[in-house]
């Protein structure tokens, strides 16, 4: 090609790009707003999960509390009069990650919401043994803050028919122990009478009874705590090593709790 | 001394002084010759002032003095050397002015990232320009070994000049692997996990590799500053030392190769005249280079500025293995042959005795000639090699081989962890609230509601729909339940749960799978 048509069309070329850039560049300040916006989203978006795996088991799957447990976080009284109360200095988005973070060692309102004792709700943030990031807990904020256009804006939702609180989260533990014994598979191999028929594994329609006496020095709650972690350090005469061995691993501590309770019931 | 003013002399001395000036810059040419250089005029002076150039200057005299005409055919280079540098002065450029804004740390890369793309302006340009030089840089190094394979280019006097060629293809692969890891987020995490995990493999001192190159048992904070540092430093300057000595070969040495027919075949004199005519660098290839670069930039900017996006994920979480893992492009031969076998012959040894080849090219292969029909054997074990690459990569797809529990797949492939999938494409408008069963029929209309009716939401569970029906016709679901539920969940928020109940042939216990998935209605999805 002569080099005369080279340099024409290499400078068109290049005048060309220059004009995408300039297009580009003034479209910058909008992309930019726009990143940022939809970043925000995916913040709640990510936030609504991890509130799901970790936060709804006492804060109620929609942020509405459990009584006497903990309180509610999609409530108005949040976003209004909840800083002044506890005489919070920073923004809202701060208190949250804070409380978030480093827990509750002791309940504010012991009377309202004991929570779990003491300490009254855990750390979650890793920096204090817990199990979140930071950029997790900032997502947790932004999400539980996104309940404050339905609990003071005025905007209402639709909730559908099944959409009423689960049964697994209320506030009975031993209703919460059943419901963690039927997802977690133990039907299937146990029988309680009334809930269950499995047959492969002991009855456990009495193990509230005889948990207890199984083995020498052993409490109902530790015998029943280590038959579910560690299924084969003492089998049940008549019965194989069958059970699954991963339960240490799948199952939160929280549930473990439940299921105890649950099965310690059962006399 | 006025008696000698004399204002012709005046002009003639100022003249020589600019003329002079002009011949230092232009390390010898004339104010006169530049003008003819630039018009594509023949040469003003003898002995060719052009040439002279090449031995005064430095840029100038590591570029060649001319080619031969018939080695510059455009259908016998492709160009694909020149595009595989223009790529790597890209990156050297964009990766410069990228590390303005990047902090290599576990807590504030992924964060350095949104911060470019939500604070700086041209930002998302200069990480989408970075990313696609990359991969076109690896795709260029290929094509470029695989044009000089086949047209054997690789013969006698540029066996070196190949040897060479094959390390800057390792150090492209590496070099392009190691910024994967840069952004910090789930796909760049566990794509670099797989790939220093195989290093573990290696015989003898696989632990120790490993650790080298993780800085930990696992990557963290020590990790991301090795890769960072190697793509930075370490593999940059090896770069350049090899192109230099690549490049030095063919400009000064040994030129680019002829196509074979010129060197091979018996060609009228005059044929072989105007083939051998030799094309000067000053003008028309330092033209042609400039016209190639602007060709490249304004392709580049085109496909960044409108089509093009780099992929970002969420940000890296060593707790959450994502369901379907996988390698760069470019390594899904290598995660391909895994799935054949030991990590240690697949994932080592190997990849070990191909390259081991590669480099081994010129010299195991000793046919002199160079026509692809008088080197039928060479040819055909380079078309297979590259077909079995393909063949390879295709079975690195996380989709071939490995067997995902149906419910799973089927939930997965709507809703993948990372990246779109077609759920949530759906618009935020479509999501009506409700339980939608799979069962025999279809809902005419899912939402009579809407006045425009929800098409894309339809069509996505249709196709839930379908492939629940697919698994159960194939056994795979006994007595399956589906449902979709939408609901509403907080302002501007929605949860989509897709959930499958079926009876587990084995223990004849009903199992559920579900997935909450939450959108947010400013999540921008199109992008």
């Amino acid at each position: 090609m002569r080099i005369q048509l080279q340099i024409f069309l290499g400078a068109l070329l290049i005048t060309l790009t220059g004009a995408i850039l300039i297009f580009v560049g003034l479209n910058e300040e909008t992309r930019m707003a726009e990143f940022e916006q939809h970043q925000q989203a995916q913040r709640i978006e990510v936030g609504a999960e991890l509130f799901e795996i970790n936060c709804r088991g006492c804060h109620g799957l929609r942020g509405e509390g459990i009584a006497d447990l903990a309180p509610a976080l999609n409530s108005a009284e949040l976003f209004t009069t909840r800083l002044g109360e506890v005489g919070w200095q920073g923004s809202l988005e701060d208190y949250i990650i804070a409380t978030v973070s480093t827990g509750r060692q002791v309940s504010t309102r012991p009377e309202l919401y004991p929570g779990a004792g003491i300490p009254a709700m855990p750390t979650w943030s890793d920096r204090f043994g817990g199990p979140l990031r930071d950029d997790q807990i900032e997502s947790l904020a932004a999400f539980i803050q996104n309940w404050e256009a339905t609990a003071v804006g005025g905007t209402e939702i639709r909730l559908l028919p099944t959409s009423t609180p689960d049964p697994a989260y209320s506030a009975d533990p031993v209703a919460r122990g059943q419901a963690v014994f039927e997802r977690s598979g133990c039907t299937g191999c146990h029988t309680i009478d009334g809930i269950s028929s499995g047959a492969v594994g002991p009855n456990l329609t009495n193990v509230g009874t005889i948990a207890g006496t199984r083995l020498k020095g052993f409490t109902a709650d530790a015998y029943i705590r280590q038959s579910i972690i560690d299924p084969a350090a003492y089998l049940v005469e008549g019965y194989d090593d069958l059970m699954l061995k991963t339960f240490a691993e799948t199952i939160s501590q929280a549930d473990l709790d439940d299921l105890v309770v649950f099965l310690q019931a059962q006399k | 001394m006025f008696k000698t003013l004399n204002f012709t002399d005046i002009r003639n001395k100022l003249k020589q002084a600019f003329d002079a000036r002009v011949r230092i810059v232009t390390a010898g040419l004339s104010l006169q010759e530049l003008r003819a250089l630039l018009r594509g005029d023949p040469p003003t002076e003898k002995p060719n002032p052009r040439y002279k150039v090449h031995v005064t200057s430095f840029l100038f005299h590591i570029r060649p003095k001319f080619y031969k005409k018939a080695s510059t055919l455009f259908t016998h280079t492709w160009r694909l050397g020149f595009f595989t540098v223009f790529f790597f002065a890209l990156e050297l450029i964009t990766g410069l002015v990228l590390m303005i804004y990047y902090t290599p740390s576990p807590a504030d890369a992924y964060n350095s990232i949104l911060n470019l793309m939500s604070n700086v302006p041209f930002g998302k340009l200069l990480r989408d320009l970075h990313r696609l030089g990359a991969e076109g840089m690896v795709i260029f190094t290929v094509l470029h070994m695989l044009r000089t394979f086949l047209t054997g280019s690789y013969k006698k006097e540029r066996s070196f000049t190949w040897l060479t060629g094959v390390v800057l293809l390792l150090v492209v692969l590496v070099l392009s692997f190691s910024g994967y890891l840069l952004t910090w987020d789930q796909l760049a995490y566990w794509a670099v996990t797989i790939g220093t995990s195989m290093a573990e493999a290696a015989p003898l001192f696989g632990n120790q590799v490993n650790l080298l190159l993780r800085g930990a048992p696992d990557i963290g904070a020590g990790g991301l500053l090795r890769f960072y540092l190697l793509h930075i430093v370490l593999l940059p300057l090896v770069a350049i030392l090899m192109i230099s000595i690549h490049y030095y070969k063919v400009a000064r040495e040994h030129g680019i190769s002829m196509p074979a027919k010129f060197d091979e075949e018996d060609l009228s004199v005059d044929v072989k005249k105007e083939a051998n005519r030799r094309i000067d660098f000053l003008p028309d290839l330092l033209a042609h280079e400039m016209f190639l670069t602007s060709v490249g930039i304004f392709v580049l900017v085109v496909m960044t500025a409108f089509f093009y996006s780099a992929p970002l994920e969420h940000i890296a979480n060593p707790q959450q293995t994502p369901l379907d893992t996988q390698a760069p492009w470019y390594f899904w031969w290598l995660q391909g042959m895994l799935k054949m076998g030991d990590k240690t012959l697949m994932g080592i040894i190997l990849p070990t005795i191909i390259f081991g080849l590669l480099f081994a090219v010129p010299y195991i292969d000793r046919n002199p000639h160079r026509q692809a029909y008088k080197r039928p054997a060479a040819v055909a074990v380079g078309l297979l090699a590259t077909f079995t690459i393909v063949v390879l990569s295709y079975m690195g797809l996380p989709q071939y081989g490995i067997e995902t529990p149906a419910a799973t797949r089927i939930i997965q492939d709507l809703a993948p962890e990372e990246g779109l999938g077609e759920l949530r494409s759906i618009p935020f408008e479509e999501l009506q609230p409700g339980i939608y069963q799979v069962n025999g029929d279809m809902p005419d209309e899912l939402c009579p509601d809407l006045l425009w009716g929800c098409h894309t939401l339809e069509a996505v569970f249709a196709e839930f729909s379908e492939r629940v029906h697919q698994a159960e016709q194939a056994g795979k679901l006994p007595d399956v339940e589906a449902v979709l539920v939408i609901e509403e969940w907080q302002a501007d928020l929605m949860k989509v749960t897709p959930r499958i109940i079926w009876t587990d042939s084995q223990s004849g216990v009903r199992k559920t799978y579900e997935k909450h998935i939450f959108l947010h209605r400013d999540h921008n999805r199109s992008e």
